[in-house]
């Protein structure tokens, strides 16, 4: 068997060891074991011929492919003595001569001598050759338009552009630009830089684009790579909650739980100052609702009528209600125009602020619980229609969906972006489902306590990164939306926590509602915080009876 | 199940009629000489403009299948006037019959001025684009044969557009653009059809003339 040496090309190892393996299947006996030269190939990774240079610790960084990559980037920033200094001192060109002509070509506009060039780079797909051929010959037709020549640019097109046989529909545009120079087809929309010929360097950008990256490394290379890391490690910071903008490339970004609130800034008793009390309804109150402009209130008495109020002048604006029939909820639509109500014959009405009824939806049964949502973009309401269901419904397709639960659903609220919701279970958990297409169960947020009463979460932060919640503990509990993980429960209350808003606008900033009568302001554990006021809509009070 | 042709002894037919029919039908494809020797076997009476007008309506459908549109253009001027002012599909569909014909017989330059002048001005109208387009591709092809538009320069096209020529000459002329032969086939396959829709497998069959001929 002898020696094998270790500057023969890894594929006779290769061989060698699969010759062995024959003999072993065959029960021959072999005086060296296998194991010893299928050990050294797997003691080094394998290489091509030549046997790369790797840089990094892992040794997965090949070393030409570096070099090129980071002189590429060099020359986009405009350091081009630097570049060139580059290639001439690690000896690694940024690209081979032949390309290095054929861009000067290129940008010199020296077309029919680029086309041969191009053809002598070595590129094994010939439609990627027809079709950079096809780029530079169209640059050659806009230029002789340009210059008047339309016999000129005719024959091109005829004799260079036509017989190359690709992109047939553009060959026909091409046609019709020798007609009329100043055509702009109304078939497609118009595109800024077809009548005129573009610059040389935004055609050699588009064949940089279309050659293989291993003859013109991409534009924009390097900073794709950092970029790539930088959201990698955003990704995987679990108390992010600050803007991108802050990450820095000198150390592995990581935020600290100062991120998150966690520090009672404000206490309000009794809720804030009173302002108006409104009175009207004649049975307790099933939900409010702010209008999006914040400026009106809608309430819904429970199986009772629905009001609108003023928020400055705290007067009744509108009753809307339907004879023989109690409301249980209401909501806004997003543009604050309609206002939608879940009645108490299981169906769910549309009326325009004035009064005037637009649309009635019958559904399935209806809860008496007061959760209506719709999404930002106004075409689903969602609603609690059975104890373990929520329905989605589709106004303008009278489509239907449905989340079923294993569980008695309590509450549930809707992400900013209108593509998840959160459902209260009462069992105490929180589910996030994505309800874009077929609604599918996310993630599951445990921890806190819910026995006895309604008890609201939200999502909240920077990309509504976190879910926080109330609980019967009087904590308010925060969980990583992405990992499920509870990473902060805020101590202070003093009596169940029944609903949390996070500020939409300040994601370092939490208000918790509580049976201890309190509204606490949460913001971060750093005194040089700015404060800003949470914006109303966010809180929902409910009375605590289930 | 077909209908039973007793049934046809019942319906009596004029002659007249049928000649009509006959005649309709050659004065609209401009057989001069056969329509003179029908009127005269049977005795039937025609107004004599009708006969002027063939020869010149069978001269220009001829230069239409030929190609030589300009000169259709220039008759159709002359016997039609302002039909093509008011028809500006069918005046299009001529003058780029003859844009085809410059691209067939090579003469770049020709074909794409005379494109400039006369078709690129149709351009400003949405529903010409299109079609301008389809003919400005030929431009591009040394072999327009071969180019995906060659539909555009075989005789079926300039068949099609000589037919719509005619029809339009007739209109223009308060005569009828179908033939009654024509009108016939289609009324019957028509009726037949909805029939057929109505009563499924019970009523009649589809029409076809072919069978219809040879029962």
């Amino acid at each position: 068997m002898g020696g094998v040496e270790d500057d023969e090309p890894a594929s006779k190892r290769m061989k060698l060891s699969s010759e062995e393996l024959r003999r072993l299947s065959n029960g021959s006996t072999i005086k060296e074991p296998v194991a010893g030269s299928s050990r050294d190939l797997m003691a080094r990774p394998l290489q091509s011929e030549g046997g790369e240079e790797v840089v990094g610790s892992k040794g997965v960084i090949k070393k030409v492919e570096f070099v090129r990559i980071i002189a590429k980037a060099l020359y986009s920033l405009g350091y081009i003595k630097s570049g060139a200094h580059l290639e001439e001192e690690s000896g690694i060109p940024l690209h081979s001569s032949v390309v290095n002509v054929f861009m000067r070509q290129i940008l010199e506009g020296n077309w029919d001598e680029s086309v041969v060039t191009l053809r002598n780079i070595g590129l094994t797909d010939e439609r990627t050759v027809k079709s950079a051929s096809f780029l530079i010959l169209e640059q050659k037709f806009f230029e002789l338009l340009d210059e008047e020549k339309a016999m000129d640019a005719l024959n091109t097109l005829r004799t260079e552009i036509a017989p190359l046989g690709v992109n047939d529909s553009r060959v026909r545009e091409l046609s019709s630009y020798i007609v009329s120079p100043s055509y702009c087809s109304l078939t497609r929309s118009p595109k800024q830089d077809t009548v005129r010929a573009r610059s040389r360097s935004k055609l050699l950008e588009e064949l940089q684009k279309l050659l293989p990256a291993t003859v013109m490394v991409p534009e924009g290379r390097l900073e794709h790579l950092v970029e790539q890391a930088l959201v990698l490690q955003r990704d995987a910071c679990m108390f992010h909650n600050s803007l991108d903008k802050e990450m820095s490339l000198y150390s592995d970004h990581q935020c600290g739980r100062d991120q998150i609130p966690s520090q009672a800034l404000q206490v309000y008793e009794t809720g804030v100052s009173l302002k108006h009390k409104l009175s009207g309804h004649q049975k307790p109150l099933s939900s409010v609702s702010w209008s999006p402009d914040d400026r009106q209130l809608l309430t819904c008495g429970a199986e009772e009528v629905v009001r609108l109020w003023d928020v400055s002048s705290g007067e009744c604006l509108h009753v809307y209600e339907k004879t023989g029939l109690g409301m249980v909820s209401c909501g806004w639509s997003p543009d604050g125009k309609w206002i939608f109500s879940g009645l108490n014959d299981k169906s769910i009405c549309m009326w325009e602020l004035d009064g005037k009824e637009l649309e009635c939806w019958k559904g399935q049964r209806t809860l008496k619980i007061s959760d209506l949502e719709i999404t930002g973009d106004g075409k689903q309401i969602i609603s609690i229609c059975r104890e373990t269901a929520i329905l989605l419904l589709d106004r303008e397709a009278k489509v239907e969906r449905f989340i079923e639960e294993d569980q008695t659903i309590t509450s549930f609220s809707l992400s900013r972006d209108s593509r998840f919701l959160l459902i209260n279970l009462l069992n105490q958990e929180i589910h996030l489902w994505n309800i874009e297409g077929d609604p599918k169960l996310v993630s599951k947020y445990r921890g806190h306590k819910r026995t006895r009463f309604i008890i609201r979460s939200c999502f909240g932060g920077l990309e509504q990164a976190f879910i926080a919640s109330g609980s019967e503990d009087s904590l308010v509990y925060i969980w990583h939306r992405g990992t499920g993980e509870l990473i902060e429960t805020l101590p202070g209350h003093s009596g169940a926590v029944n609903c949390v808003s996070w500020n939409p606008a300040n994601p370092h900033m939490l208000a918790s509602a509580s049976d201890d009568r309190t509204i606490r302001i949460w913001g971060l554990n750093n005194l040089s915080t700015k404060r800003k006021e949470p914006c109303s809509n966010g809180i929902h009070y409910c009375n605590g009876v289930y | 199940m077909d209908v039973d042709p007793r049934l046809y002894e019942q319906i009596a037919v004029n002659d007249n009629d049928i000649h009509n029919i006959i005649m309709s039908y050659l004065v609209h494809n401009c057989f001069k000489e056969t329509v003179e020797s029908f009127i005269a076997c049977t005795g039937m009476k025609q107004p004599s403009d009708y006969l002027e007008d063939m020869e010149k309506r069978k001269r220009i459908y001829q230069f239409a299948l030929e190609g030589n549109a300009l000169k259709a253009i220039e008759l159709t001027e002359q016997l039609a006037t302002n039909l093509l002012e008011k028809n500006k599909d069918l005046h299009f569909d001529l003058l780029s019959l003859h844009f085809v014909e410059l691209v067939c017989s090579r003469k770049c330059t020709e074909a794409l001025e005379f494109a400039q002048m006369k078709l690129t001005p149709f351009g400003k109208e949405q529903k010409y684009v299109e079609k301008l387009e389809d003919f400005m591709a030929l431009l591009a092809y040394e072999e327009p044969e071969k180019s995906p538009m060659f539909h555009l320069l075989s005789l079926e096209y300039r068949q099609h557009v000589a037919e719509i020529l005619n029809r339009a000459i007739l209109a223009h002329g308060n005569h009828p653009t179908y033939t009654a032969m024509e009108r016939l086939i289609q009324q019957t396959t028509v009726v037949r059809q909805c029939l057929n829709q109505e009563h499924a497998k019970d009523g009649p069959p589809p029409f076809s003339l072919k069978d219809f001929i040879k029962s």
